[in-house]
């Protein structure tokens, strides 16, 4: 019984913690629905996180239950939040709350729809991303459409404009067909796309468009006549954006809910004057490989092991001297949803590092993990720091350092005995010697 | 205590030119020399008491900004001998040794609290001798007396200012008694005790030898090289003439040495110059020169009080009557040319020219000060009673070989006998007397005012007339060193920059010794931008904290709003987006409301004026007025975004934000 | 001219040489020595010239060490002088032992720096 009681003391931090510096994937989502509905309506993407060894709590927003800590520890690793219309959540969630909750290093999805409620908008503009404030609005576009037997509104886009990053929408190509076409290599198979569109807050350096309209795309109701210009035209549109903050925590914010529906995932897509029709539009891909990001199954880079120390040396000393050679490394690992495992670029720098950079070295990898590189200490001294500032689209970003002494010569470390030297010693010594000689003779001469 | 030994010396001088010899029992000698030793000891007594206000009034520790720099010398990647030097911490280790051995249990901050005093009182010795050795006993009692309470010493040896200065002046002056030693001497002996002298002195001041080449390579130096040189070719020459009897020949071959010497010495400059072995002279030895060299040219030099040129007041201030007995002094010198009055009177010239350019100096003018004048005061004192004793039979043989020259000097004096010239030696004597006294109570009210407050822990006087001590800067330290993370880096203007370390112990982006220029700009550029762009600044620098000093609730004026301009020049001088007429209006620093607009808006006016505007400070006044400059302050409503207020001090002196991180998601 | 400024010269040297050779042994003594100095100097000075300054340390505690001898030589040189009435009352003994005492801590300093 007392074993049973440690196992469970010893299992809280576990169970409590956000993503951990072990394991980073997260394993417990609370999700929140308008309607329980979308739990069958949705389930494929549902099922997918379910057999990636998610834990999915469902709940509806309004549940006077849910809460996302208890005793200040959180109970969720992330929150998806299906709920677009949603103007108070239940509980003791807030949009404060919620935001406390990704900047103490959770992962957050969004989806909103046309009639979005300002909750959902205040989140948004938080993570700094717009929703076009007219709430009937939707993204027409009437050239990018995706052809449709029922829809005449071109309200339903099929979009292919994907932000070209192999770590955020993973390396294998949306398969559907292989497709040859003059202007086109290969051509992913659009994505489908029904709801309201968004622009990125100008001052926010974080948030990032995985999915933009096309260049003919607007903001406006379809229903009424389009009598002033647009507020959202174009490319400037986003349909989907993901935020890396600071501390690592990812957030999804997508203008369409349906766009995660069984529907979209099954329907077939032939983009407007295209000739091509692809069996399977592209949104279940997208979508996956999109949550594996927003979960940290990808792109998520840990360094560890950092050691340096002078060439023939193995261990750390205190304090360097100038112009001493050293060798610096450090191991970076990304995970792969299960498992550590070796990165390898090409782009990793050190930095030796005094109020500005004195050394900037590109690290070179054994492609195990170990990065590694070898230089002289510059002829300075001082606090320096061996700096390492990992920061690359897509990846979490890494940031170690590592303070060292730089110290002068010692008194006694000056080059002794120099060859260019011995007349200078000779004629110091032929003096003595003199002086020895002289006094000797005057003494004698008296 | 004080007052009584303060008097003693001048009676005892008076004492000892009377020298009432036949009524008493000891021979003349062995009472003159009595009545010295016993003098010379009670000011060298008094020497140390004087110092020792600070002490007495705060508590026994180390006072300004550089000393402790100089008490808690660990420097990270400091040369020995590049910006700091040995020979102060030598000495008070070995000292503290010393007691040790005596077995005394004393702390080393005492010896170090304390060194200073010793020195100052072994600096009166000096005087006393070396006064001896250009002039008599009687003015080396004088000098003595004088260089004891002088303000203008006492000023860097007070108690607690463990500063290079306090053991340098000693080492100074008795360098150049032993040179002058060695030159009435003539004896190699001397001349090595005067090199010892030199060594200690350039080792705890400042020319270290051993560090760099400097010594030979800057221009500074070329002078003293050329001297030396000159000097060989002098006396080289004086001893061919004394071989030659012949002047024709004697002509001939002056010519041609002195030709080829001028023309070595010239080949030797040019070729230095010319192959970059003599470096051009620095910018300090400019400012030296030319008062207005630094401020044009170099700002980071001239924003240190201590090197602005010196203000009247401050002479008089330091130096008092001495100012007037200079002259006087010079004129006794004058009048009895020798090597040891030249060498005093070139000293006293040449270092009153450069205390007039650089406040610093002062220290060093203030020993030939003193001589000079000690040799004034003795010399018309002695004259003076003797014409009031010369009705007398026995005029005094005096003792030292001195005092019979003086009498052959001042025997014009004697000669000629006029009506009531008794009458008028006598009010003479006591106006003289009375100036004297006058000197010491200035002294003593200046040492006790003005220069034994710790800069750390300020005195004012309150309302009533109560002594009113504010030790924000101590509790400031305090809090950092307890309340912030031990890596966390500070950003102050560098005038702070021991005492955080020190104190606080806390790293500091810029201290007192940092010579890089564009570090100290970089402080200054974002002291003196908007909030948003001093961010980026102090993200880049790894800034956690940021200190500023205030006065405006105290009415302490060296603050940093008053140093700001010198911070927006530094900055500028390395960054020419920051131009000093932004923060000016029709070339007027001003704070209150007709401020210049990115005055109002910069970094140190928010720090410094951030919540300042609901605070009421003076009785009568409106909220936010600043009693340091007497004004309305321009900005009330000042919000601050990237910086957050995390500890202000009892009376606001120190005000210290954090810097925020940067947003998460933004 | 150029033969009568020659013959000058060689009347200035002549006069030069046939007064010094009145002066005592022991003063040409610490002359030699004084000249032995100064042309070590000077050989130091011109190898500095031709090889360049590094161990700059080095090269000036060379040629210190044989500027100071000359100086302290020349000191000695003056103090022992018989018909130098400068120092009358100063002991030639005297003057030997500071003349030896100053060349002790002169070649321990310069030992120290030459390193």
């Amino acid at each position: 019984m007392s074993k049973l009681i440690l196992l469970f003391l010893a299992l809280i931090p576990l169970l409590c913690s956000s993503f951990s510096p072990e394991t980073p994937s997260d394993r417990r989502v609370l999700v929140l629905l308008d309607d329980f509905a979308l739990k069958s309506s949705h389930s494929l993407f549902f099922n997918s996180l379910k057999s990636r060894g998610f834990d999915l709590h469902f709940h509806l927003a309004d549940d006077p239950k849910i809460a996302l800590q208890r005793y200040g520890q959180y109970l969720f690793d992330a929150l998806i939040l299906f709920s677009p219309t949603i103007e108070r959540f239940g509980g003791s969630v807030d949009a404060a709350a919620i935001l406390d909750f990704v900047d103490s290093g959770h992962d957050l999805v969004v989806a909103a729809d046309s009639n979005a409620s300002d909750l959902i908008r205040e989140i948004a503009t938080e993570c700094g991303v717009d929703f076009d404030e007219d709430p009937a609005a939707l993204v027409v576009d009437h050239s990018g459409y995706a052809v449709s037997a029922t829809e005449g509104d071109h309200t339903l886009i099929a979009s292919d404009d994907f932000i070209k990053s192999d770590v955020i929408l993973g390396s294998k190509k949306i398969e559907a067909t292989l497709f040859y076409d003059f202007s086109h290599y290969m051509r992913q198979a659009p994505v489908l796309f029904q709801g309201i569109g968004h622009s990125l807050n100008p001052t926010n350096s974080l948030v990032l468009k995985v999915l933009s309209a096309s260049p003919s795309a607007f903001s406006a109701n379809p229903k009424s006549k389009v009598t002033t210009p647009p507020s959202l035209t174009g490319s400037s549109i986003s349909l989907v954006s993901v935020i890396q903050a600071r501390n690592n925590a990812r957030i999804l914010i997508s203008g369409s809910l349906s766009m995660f529906s069984n529907r979209f995932f099954r329907s077939g897509v032939q983009k407007a004057g295209s000739p091509i029709k692809h069996e399977k539009s592209g949104n279940e891909q997208f979508l996956n490989e999109l949550s594996k990001w927003v979960f940290h199954e990808r792109g998520h880079l840990k360094a560890v092991n950092v050691q340096h120390h002078k060439v023939g040396e193995a261990n750390e000393p205190a304090i360097y001297r100038i112009n001493d050679n050293l060798e610096y490394s450090v191991e970076v690992y990304e995970w792969s949803g299960s498992a550590w495992e070796p990165y390898v670029a090409d782009d990793v720098q050190v930095q030796f590092y005094m109020m500005s950079p004195y050394v900037l070295k590109t690290l070179s990898t054994d492609g195990k993990g170990r990065y590694f590189t070898s230089f002289k200490v510059p002829d300075v001294y001082g606090v320096f720091q061996f700096k390492v500032e990992y920061e690359k689209l897509g990846y979490t970003s890494l940031s170690l350092a590592k303070q060292i002494p730089v110290r002068p010569f010692r008194h006694n470390e000056y080059e002794r005995f120099i060859p260019a030297a011995y007349p200078y010693y000779g004629a110091a010594f032929s003096m003595m010697a003199g002086f020895f000689v002289f006094t000797a003779v005057h003494l004698y001469s008296k | 205590m004080v007052v009584t030994s303060k008097a003693s010396p001048m009676a005892q001088d008076l004492l000892n030119s009377f020298s009432l010899p036949k009524t008493l029992k000891l021979k003349t000698k062995q009472q003159e020399l009595l009545i010295r030793v016993a003098t010379l000891s009670l000011i060298y007594l008094l020497a140390f008491v004087t110092r020792l206000f600070s002490v007495l009034r705060y508590e026994s520790m180390i006072h300004e900004f550089d000393p402790y720099f100089n008490y808690c010398t660990t420097p990270l990647g400091r040369i020995v001998g590049g910006t700091l030097y040995p020979g102060l911490m030598l000495t008070a280790v070995a000292i503290h040794s010393l007691l040790r051995l005596l077995r005394l249990a004393v702390h080393i901050r005492k010896v170090c609290v304390l060194t200073a005093p010793f020195f100052a009182s072994n600096t009166t010795l000096v005087a006393y001798f070396f006064a001896k050795e250009v002039w008599d006993s009687g003015a080396g009692l004088v000098a003595a007396a004088l260089i004891a309470i002088c303000p203008g010493y006492i000023s860097r040896s007070v108690a607690g200012s463990y500063d290079n200065e306090g053991v340098a002046i000693f080492a100074l002056l008795l360098t150049f008694y032993l040179f002058v030693k060695a030159v009435n001497t003539g004896s190699l002996a001397w001349s090595l005790g005067s090199a010892f002298g030199y060594f200690y002195m350039v080792s705890a001041w400042g020319g270290y030898v051993f560090v760099g080449f400097q010594h030979v390579q800057s221009g500074e130096h070329m002078a003293a090289m050329g001297v030396f040189f000159l000097l060989q070719v002098f006396f080289f020459l004086d001893w061919v003439r004394h071989l030659l009897s012949d002047t024709k020949l004697f002509q001939a071959f002056l010519r041609i040495t002195v030709t080829s010497a001028v023309a070595v010495g010239a080949v030797a400059l040019g070729v230095g110059m010319a192959s970059g072995y003599i470096s051009p002279w620095t910018g300090r030895f400019y400012s030296l020169l030319d008062p207005t060299y630094a401020k044009d040219h170099i700002p980071i030099i001239a924003s240190v009080s201590e090197h602005q040129p010196t203000a009247w007041s401050s002479f008089m201030f330091d130096f008092h009557i001495l100012l007037f007995l200079f002259p006087a002094g010079l004129y006794f010198c004058f009048k009895r040319l020798s090597d040891a009055t030249i060498f005093l009177v070139m000293y006293g010239l040449t270092s009153m020219y450069f205390a007039g350019v650089m406040v610093r100096l002062i220290l060093v003018a203030t020993p030939a000060v003193c001589l000079i004048s000690a040799i004034a005061v003795s010399a018309t004192v002695k004259n003076l009673t003797r014409l009031v004793r010369a009705k007398s039979p026995s005029v005094q043989s005096g003792s030292s070989k001195g005092t019979s020259t003086a009498k052959g000097s001042s025997k014009g004096v004697v000669d000629n006998s006029q009506p009531f010239q008794k009458n008028g030696a006598i009010v003479l004597l006591l106006g003289a007397f009375y100036l004297l006294s006058r000197y010491a109570i200035h002294c003593t009210w200046v040492t006790s005012e003005a220069y034994s407050s710790p800069s750390i822990v300020l005195a004012a006087r309150g309302a009533h007339g109560n002594r009113v001590i504010f030790d924000d800067y101590r509790e400031a330290y305090f809090w950092l060193r307890q309340n912030t993370p031990p890596d966390a880096k500070v950003m102050s203007w560098w005038d702070y920059g021991y005492q955080i370390t020190a104190m606080g112990n806390r790293t500091v982006i810029v201290d007192n010794n940092t010579w890089n220029n564009t570090h100290i700009a970089t402080v200054g550029r974002a002291m003196s931008s908007y909030e948003d762009e001093a961010y980026e600044i102090m993200r880049s620098l790894d800034v956690d904290y940021v200190l500023v000093v205030f006065g405006g609730v105290t009415g302490y004026s060296s603050d940093d709003i008053n140093k700001f301009l010198w911070m927006v020049r530094i900055g500028g001088g390395v960054f020419p987006v920051i131009k000093e007429p932004d923060y000016l209006v029709n070339g007027e620093y001003r704070v209150d409301k007709g401020a210049a607009p990115k005055m109002l808006n910069c970094l140190m006016y928010k720090l410094s004026y951030y919540r300042f505007g609901e605070l009421t400070t003076e009785y009568g006044k409106p909220p936010g007025y600043d009693r340091a400059r007497g004004v309305e302050i321009g900005n009330k409503d000042i919000k601050l975004e990237y910086l957050e207020e995390a500890f202000t001090t009892q009376n606001w002196i120190v005000r210290i934000y954090k810097v925020k991180p940067p947003k998460n998601r933004w | 001219m150029a033969r009568s400024s020659s013959k000058d010269a060689q009347d200035l040297f002549r006069a030069l040489w046939s007064a010094y050779a009145a002066t005592p042994t022991n003063l040409k003594i610490i002359d030699l020595y004084v000249l032995f100095a100064v042309f070590t100097a000077l050989i130091q000075v011109v190898y500095m010239a031709l090889v360049g300054s590094f161990p700059f340390n080095s090269f000036l505690s060379g040629v210190l060490s044989c500027v100071g001898t000359a100086v302290l030589a020349v000191c000695l040189r003056i103090q022992v002088n018989k018909e130098n009435k400068e120092f009358k009352d100063l002991a030639p003994e005297r003057a030997f032992a500071d003349f030896v005492l100053c060349n002790l801590v002169l070649h321990l300093v310069i030992m120290n720096f030459l390193g």
